[in-house]
């Protein structure tokens, strides 16, 4: 305990965020979390860390990565076991690096993307339409995007079931577990991408649609980005795109699936499923271990905080905030300021891939629900959500066929 | 004088959500950014509700509008 944590009197959490719980009970700590006060000292880890759990505060506090920087991405695990870029990067430097990539993800590219992700994405549905049933999570939330992800660097979608392997062992170390099967993956995953540099250092591509090709000759303010970097670069930009879209996939698919009335409307009348996929990010973020370090000493909203403290910027618990969203545990597509979720974060580190991600989320669900409007979920065994960042572990699904 | 649109460069970290919301009034640049990042427009009387609904779009606050008359 910090002395000025004593000097504040804010109440402890001890809840510990890391570990898989039953699906949806991570939703119900933050909101205890929450209601137990605006801010708290939260002692469940080796570094225990200062939680701001209100939406006011928590967007305030992501638009001043002056004082809490990036060097610090998840409270729950402060030393990164894995370089991102440019999330590490705080501005100038990160905005730099932004620059060259926002252009590879913003809604224009995904425009131009939209043709290769709806054949793809029709392509992997009618295959399993004729089974009856799936296993959600392994079968379709994660076979999606990791060829979008493969798409949108110009690489072959023949790669994604050996990618998909490496890419587990990965998500795997996330969750603390199988670390040198992680360790290995993270080295075969940047052995792929440095291979798909050296291809195109011997045949140079288009680069103004070939994203490698590009960043080989992409400079930060006169410096050109180091060959490992790039390679950070990709690897980051599958860590973030995969499990995310998958676990979205996955909440969504378990929410609609008990919810026959809305999925019937939003099939009835498919220019709602880009108002619904915002309103069910809102209602199922994922990332909600967001952390910063202090790096001044400063007082937020009354509370003394010190330079090196950690930081947990609630983005889950900001969008189940009742004094920001009325009824908040509710699907409301009506309600009001509906896209001012958290689940993408704000501020400078928004996220890059949050166009993509609405693209895919939009197109998936569309396309899907023309072809399998009712299904179930196949199971009555509990189902469990990983811990740290959150992702439902399975969803069997059947449907009449 | 007349209403006045203005996109903080500051604030703004391109969400896109008020050319989604106002697609007839505000528009995207290549790197997803509104094109009005960093300037203001003057709006007619007629488009003060697209202008007021790209407002209340943003999450990060970063659009005002000036309304005069």
């Amino acid at each position: 305990m910090t002395e000025a944590m004593k000097a504040s009197g804010c109440p402890v959490s001890h809840t510990d965020y890391r570990v898989e719980r039953p699906i949806f009970e991570t939703y119900e700590l933050l909101n205890a979390d929450r209601e137990a006060g605006p801010l708290l000292w939260n002692d469940s880890t080796r570094r225990p860390f200062w939680m701001v759990t209100e939406y006011d505060h928590v967007v305030e506090a992501l638009q001043m990565p002056d004082v809490f920087g990036n060097e610090v991405l998840s409270a729950l695990a402060p030393k990164h076991a894995l370089d991102l870029l440019p999330n590490y990067l705080n501005p100038p430097e990160h905005t730099t690096m932004r620059k060259v990539l926002n252009r590879w993800f913003s809604p224009a590219a995904v425009r131009r993307l939209e043709p290769q992700v709806l054949s793809h994405c029709v392509e992997l549905i009618e295959e399993l339409a004729p089974k009856g049933g799936c296993d959600l999570v392994a079968e379709f939330a994660i076979r999606f995007p990791t060829d979008m992800f493969l798409a949108t660097l110009d690489l072959p979608l023949t790669d994604g079931e050996e990618f998909l392997y490496w890419v587990e062992k990965i998500f795997k170390g996330f969750a603390g577990k199988e670390p040198e099967e992680s360790a290995r993956a993270v080295e075969w995953i940047r052995g792929y991408f440095d291979r798909a540099i050296a291809d195109r250092e011997r045949a140079p591509r288009d680069t103004e649609t070939d994203f490698i090709s590009r960043m080989l000759v992409s400079d930060l303010d006169g410096t050109p980005i180091s060959r490992e970097d790039i390679i950070t670069i990709c690897l980051t930009l599958m860590t973030a795109g995969l499990d995310t879209t998958r676990s979205a996939l996955g909440y969504i698919f378990h929410h609609l699936s008990r919810d026959p009335d809305l999925r019937h409307r939003l099939t009835a009348d498919p220019s709602l499923w880009p108002i619904a996929v915002e309103e069910l990010i809102r209602l199922y973020p994922l990332v909600f271990q967001e952390g910063r370090l202090v790096k001044q000493d400063i007082v937020f909203h009354g509370l003394p905080m010190k330079k090196g403290d950690i930081l947990w910027l609630g983005l889950a618990s900001a969008n189940h905030d009742p004094k920001k969203f009325a009824d908040p545990r509710a699907f409301d597509i009506e309600r009001d300021h509906i896209n001012h979720h958290l689940a993408f974060g704000a501020g400078p580190h928004r996220c890059l891939g949050m166009h993509l991600a609405r693209h895919e989320l939009v197109i998936a669900l569309t396309e899907w629900h023309k072809r399998i409007p009712d299904y179930e979920i196949a199971t009555e065994e509990q189902l469990y959500e990983r811990g740290a960042q959150l992702s439902i572990n399975k969803l069997p699904l059947r449907w009449e066929i | 004088m007349g209403s006045e649109l203005f996109v903080d460069a500051a604030k703004c970290t391109g969400h896109g959500r008020c050319y989604s919301t106002s697609p007839g009034l505000l528009s995207d640049d290549e790197e997803g950014f509104v094109t009005l990042r960093g300037s203001s427009m003057a709006i007619e009387d007629e488009q003060l509700a697209d202008a007021e609904q790209a407002v209340a779009a943003c999450p990060e606050r970063a659009i005002s509008l000036t309304r005069s008359r």
